[in-house]
C-alpha cells in the first residue's frame, strides 16, 4: 500500500465512523432525497434491465415518490461496484441489483468482497439457464449432448456470453455434474463476451450455447435455433418459451436459478432496510410488476430478507463445491 | 422488390409523423453534440436516453437512439478537424487529414464541408444497402467465427502498418507492436494473470484506447505547438469563407466515398468490429488507391472523405445484426438491444414481419435523419469553424481542459490523467521522430480481440492451426494480409528498377 492510498483508506474509515454515528437516526420522512440505484454492469444487460424495471414499477405504482435514477457502475464482473459499496458503509440511499455472480466473484478471486459485505434486502425474480443448438444440430436432447461429453469431452464445444468461471459456464457445469460427468474441467467452454454467441452457434463454430431464456427467443421463433432445455423445475413463460423442456423432464434431476435481488451497502440503517423491504413486498403484488414479469419471461421469486439471507448461505455452499471441482476456487 | 417498397412506404409513413420527426432531429442533434465532446461517445449518449425510452415508446426510442448513433459520427470528426481531438474512436481518421487540411492548408471550411457531405452520402447509401440487403448480409455475419475475425484483424493491422509511407514501413510495424503491447496491459481475462500492471490497481482494467488517442492527438498537438508559440508563430485564422467545397474537391472525393461506403457497411455488419475499424480500413484503402499518396497526412481531401463515409456506413450496418439476429454489432447497439428488450420487443429474423412499422420506421427515419443532420451540420460548421480564430494562449488551455475532462468521463479515475499525459508525450515523440501513429492506435484497438479470437479459434479446433486457413474467407484474408505486407517491398523494387532505367 502506498502512502497515498493509506491516507485515503484512513480518511474513508474516519468518514464511515462518522457516518455510522449519525446514520441510525431515521430522518423524519425517509426517503426524502433521490436514491442511487446501481446496475453493476453496462446499460441494457440483465442487471440493468432488472433495476430499471424495479424503479419503473415503484414509481408507476406510486410506492416510492423520490427519484430513483440508475447508475451503471461497471467492471470486474460487479466487483468494482461491490468495492464502491464498501466506501458507503451505513448509507441509506444506495441500492444495487445482484445475482449469482455476486457470490462467484468472491469464489473465483476477482473480488475480495462477497455477499456478506452487503445488506441483502429481497430476492425478486428468477431467470434460468437455457441451452441452445442450431437448427441443423445432430443433438435433439440435452441427454445426447451430455452423453457425447461423457464419451469424449473435447468433442462438444460449449459457448456462452459470460467469462469462464461465471454465469453461463457454471450453469452448464451444474447440469453436467448432476448428470454424473466426473471431470468437469475437461468440458470445453468458450466465452464470447462481446455478445456474438448466437452468431457463433448459427455459424456452427460452437455446438451448444449456454444463455438465458429471453435472449434467443427471436431466433427460436424463426426456427434458426432450438432450445434443448431450461434449468427451471417446471416449464415457464408463455408462447414459444412454454415449449422449452426442463432438465427434469429429460431425466436430469437439476435446477439452477439465476436469481436476482436487491442489496444495500454494508450496515445499511434499519429504518432504510425496513422501508425497502416493505416497498418491495408491496411492489411484487402490483399489476405493473406482474406485467413486466410476463414481458421479460421472468419468474416471480420474491423472498423477504430473512429467507433471502438463508438462501444465500445455502447457494454459496453449492457454488463453492462446483468451483472447487473445476479448480478455480480461491480460498 | 415490390414488397420492399411497400414496407418502406409503411416506414416512411411512420418516420414522417410529426412526433417522430421531432425525435429524429433531437437524436441527431444530441448525437452531434455528444460526438464532438471527447470521451463521451454514442454509447454513453444512448445510455443517457435509456430512462426516457419507456415514455417514448419503441418507435420513438429506437429512432432517437439511432439518431444519436449516426449523429455522433457527424459530430465526432468536428473536433478531430478543428482541434485534433477525436470526439470518439470512429472520428480518429479525421485527425490524419482533416486537421492538416484545416490548419496547414488553411481550408477549414472545406474540411468541415467534406466531412458533412461524406457522412451524409455514406449514411444515405448505407441505408439503401440496408433496405435491399439486410437479409443476405445477416447471413454473412454468421460466417464469421473466431478464426475469420482474427484474420480480418490481422489484415487490417498489416495493411495499416505497411502503408505508413515511403521509408517508414519498419517504423509502421514498430508502432503497430507498441499498440499491441498497450493492449496487453491489465488482467488477462482467461488466466487471470496480471500483465504490465506494476502492482497498480488502476492498471488492472487495462488502458482504454480512447484515453490513448486523446493523449496522442490532443495533448501531442498541444505539446508540439508549445515550441512554436514561444517563437511567436501563430496559426490562428481570421477570415472564414462559406462552408462548401470546390468542384475539384468533389472530383477527388466522390470515388472514395463510393468505395468506402460498402466497405464501412460490411465491417459494420460484422458484430464486434465497429465504426472505428471501418474508418481506419477505409483510410488505408483510399491511400492505397490514390495517386496522391504523398499528400496523405498533409491534408488530402480524399483521406478525409473516405473514413467519414465509412464510419457513418458502419453505424448503419451495425443495426442489422442487432435487429435481425438480436446480436449487438457494437457497444452502442448493445445498449439499443437492451432497450428493445426492455420495451418487450423481440429482436430476431421475425422482427421485420411482426412489427414492420417499428423495423421499417427506424430504417425510413434514417433517410430523414441524415437529411436533417446535413441541414443542421452545415450552418453549425459555420459557427464551429471560428474556433480557429481563438488565440493559442486561450485555445490550448481549453483543449487541455477538454482532454482531461474527456479522460475523466471515460474512467472516473484521476490516475488516468497520468496515462493521458504519458500518451501525449509519446505522441510528441512519435511525431518528432517520424513514427506513424495509426498502426499503434489500431493495434491498441484490436489487440485484445486478436488475443481472444486466437484462443477461441484454437479451443474450437482442438489446437489445430489449420483453422486459420480453413475456409474461403480465411484464405482470402490470409492472402490479403501477406499481400499487404509484401506490397511496399515490391513497390520499392519496382521503383528502384524504374529509377535505374531512367538513369
Amino acid at each position: 500500500m502506498t502512502r497515498f492510498s493509506k491516507t485515503i483508506a484512513a480518511a474513508c474509515l474516519l468518514l464511515s465512523c462518522a457516518g455510522a454515528a449519525f446514520a441510525q437516526k431515521a430522518p423524519a420522512n425517509y426517503p426524502n432525497k433521490p436514491m442511487e440505484f446501481v446496475a453493476p454492469s453496462g446499460a441494457g444487460g440483465g442487471w440493468d434491465t432488472t433495476i430499471r424495471m424495479v424503479a419503473k414499477a415503484l414509481a408507476d405504482e406510486k410506492i416510492v415518490s423520490v427519484p430513483m435514477p440508475v447508475t451503471n457502475r461497471t467492471g470486474g464482473g460487479g466487483g468494482i461496484n461491490l468495492a464502491y459499496m464498501q466506501t458507503k458503509k451505513g448509507a441509506d440511499d444506495l441500492i444495487s441489483v445482484y445475482s449469482p455472480p455476486l457470490l462467484f466473484i468472491k469464489l473465483n478471486g476477482t473480488s475480495k468482497f462477497g455477499y456478506k459485505d452487503t445488506t441483502p434486502l429481497a430476492r425478486l425474480i428468477a431467470d434460468y439457464g437455457a441451452f441452445y443448438v442450431s437448427k441443423n444440430s445432430k443433438y435433439k436432447t440435452m441427454k445426447e449432448v451430455l452423453d457425447a461429453i461423457k464419451a469424449n469431452p473435447g468433442s462438444v464445444k460449449i459457448g456462452g456470453g459470460s467469462a469462464a468461471g461465471s454465469m453461463d459456464h457454471i450453469v452448464f457445469l451444474y447440469v453436467a455434474k448432476a448428470y454424473g460427468i466426473k471431470d468437469l474441467r475437461k468440458i470445453q467452454y468458450i466465452a464470447f463476451q462481446d455478445g456474438t454467441g448466437p452468431t457463433q452457434l448459427m455459424g456452427g463454430f460452437i455446438d451448444v450455447l449456454s444463455s438465458d431464456i429471453a435472449s434467443l427467443r427471436g431466433l427460436v421463433e424463426s426456427g434458426d435455433v432450438r432450445c434443448l432445455g431450461i434449468t427451471a423445475s417446471q416449464r415457464i413463460g408463455t408462447g414459444i418459451v412454454a415449449t422449452y423442456p426442463t432438465m427434469k423432464e429429460q431425466g436430469i434431476d437439476v435446477e439452477f436459478s439465476n436469481w436476482r435481488g436487491l442489496f444495500g451497502p454494508p450496515e445499511m440503517p434499519e429504518y432504510a432496510v425496513n422501508y425497502w423491504r416493505d416497498a418491495l413486498a408491496k411492489m411484487v403484488k402490483t399489476e405493473t410488476w406482474k406485467k413486466i414479469m410476463a414481458e421479460q419471461s421472468w419468474t416471480p421469486a420474491y423472498m423477504d430478507q430473512p429467507e433471502f439471507k438463508a438462501f444465500l448461505d445455502k447457494v454459496n455452499e453449492e457454488y463453492t463445491e462446483i468451483f472447487e471441482e473445476i479448480g478455480i476456487l480461491v480460498k | 422488390m415490390e414488397q420492399i417498397l411497400q414496407n418502406l412506404a409503411i416506414g416512411i409513413g411512420v418516420a414522417l409523423q410529426p412526433i417522430n420527426l421531432m425525435w429524429v432531429t433531437l437524436g441527431g442533434v444530441l448525437g452531434t453534440i455528444i460526438g464532438m465532446l471527447p470521451g463521451i461517445g454514442p454509447a454513453s449518449g444512448v445510455a443517457l436516453l435509456l430512462p426516457l425510452t419507456f415514455k417514448m415508446g419503441p418507435v420513438g426510442a429506437l429512432i432517437t437512439m439511432a439518431g444519436v448513433y449516426y449523429g455522433a459520427m457527424y459530430g465526432g470528426s468536428r473536433s478531430s478537424i478543428l482541434i485534433n481531438t477525436p470526439g470518439d474512436g470512429a472520428a480518429i481518421a479525421a485527425c490524419w487529414d482533416g486537421y492538416p487540411l484545416a490548419t496547414k492548408k488553411k481550408r477549414p471550411e472545406a474540411a468541415l464541408a467534406i466531412s458533412a457531405i461524406a457522412s451524409f452520402l455514406g449514411g444515405m447509401i448505407a441505408t439503401i444497402f440496408m433496405v435491399l440487403l439486410s437479409a443476405p448480409l445477416a447471413k454473412l455475419a454468421i460466417k464469421f467465427g473466431p478464426a475469420q475475425y482474427l484474420m480480418l484483424y490481422l489484415f487490417a493491422l498489416s495493411a495499416t502498418a505497411s502503408m505508413s509511407g515511403e521509408g517508414k514501413v519498419l517504423k509502421g510495424f514498430v508502432s503497430m507492436f507498441l499498440g499491441l503491447m498497450i493492449a496487453t496491459v491489465g488482467i488477462d481475462a482467461l488466466s487471470g494473470v496480471h500483465r504490465f500492471t506494476f502492482g497498480l490497481m488502476e492498471l488492472q482494467g487495462g488502458i482504454d484506447f480512447l484515453i490513448a488517442i486523446i493523449g496522442i492527438y490532443a495533448l501531442g498537438e498541444v505539446f508540439e505547438s508549445l515550441k512554436e508559440i514561444g517563437k511567436g508563430k501563430t496559426k490562428i485564422q481570421k477570415k472564414f469563407g462559406r462552408i462548401w467545397i470546390t468542384r475539384e474537391d468533389w472530383r477527388r472525393i466522390w470515388p472514395g466515398i463510393l468505395r468506402s461506403t460498402p466497405l464501412g457497411f460490411v465491417i459494420g455488419v460484422l458484430p464486434g468490429t465497429g465504426a472505428t475499424m471501418a474508418s481506419i480500413m477505409a483510410y488505408n484503402q483510399e491511400k492505397n488507391l490514390s495517386k496522391n499518396k504523398e499528400e496523405f497526412g498533409e491534408g488530402a481531401v480524399e483521406g478525409l472523405a473516405a473514413p467519414e463515409a465509412a464510419n457513418n456506413a458502419a453505424s448503419v450496418g451495425a443495426l442489422i445484426p442487432m435487429m435481425t439476429l438480436g446480436v449487438p454489432g457494437s457497444g452502442t447497439t448493445a445498449i439499443m438491444l437492451g432497450a428493445l428488450m426492455m420495451l418487450g420487443l423481440q429482436p430476431g429474423p421475425l422482427l421485420f414481419e411482426r412489427t414492420p412499422q417499428i423495423a421499417w420506421g427506424v430504417i425510413a427515419s434514417m433517410f430523414v435523419g441524415n437529411l436533417v443532420l446535413a441541414v443542421v451540420n452545415i450552418p453549425l460548421a459555420g459557427v464551429l469553424v471560428r474556433i480557429l480564430s481563438i488565440p493559442e494562449r486561450i485555445l490550448y488551455p481549453l483543449i487541455l481542459g477538454l482532454a482531461f475532462l474527456g479522460t475523466y468521463s471515460i474512467s472516473n479515475m484521476t490516475f488516468d490523467f497520468f496515462i493521458v499525459i504519458a500518451f501525449g508525450l509519446l505522441g510528441l515523440f512519435m511525431k518528432r521522430t517520424g513514427f506513424p501513429t495509426s498502426p499503434m492506435v489500431l493495434g491498441a484497438i484490436v489487440g485484445g480481440a486478436i488475443e481472444e479470437k486466437f484462443r477461441q479459434a484454437l479451443t474450437i479446433s482442438n489446437g489445430s492451426y489449420a483453422v486459420f486457413v480453413s475456409d474461403p474467407i480465411t484464405i482470402v484474408l490470409a492472402i490479403l494480409t501477406v499481400g499487404s505486407f509484401l506490397l511496399p517491398i515490391i513497390q520499392r523494387r519496382k521503383k528502384a528498377a524504374g529509377g535505374m532505367a531512367g538513369a
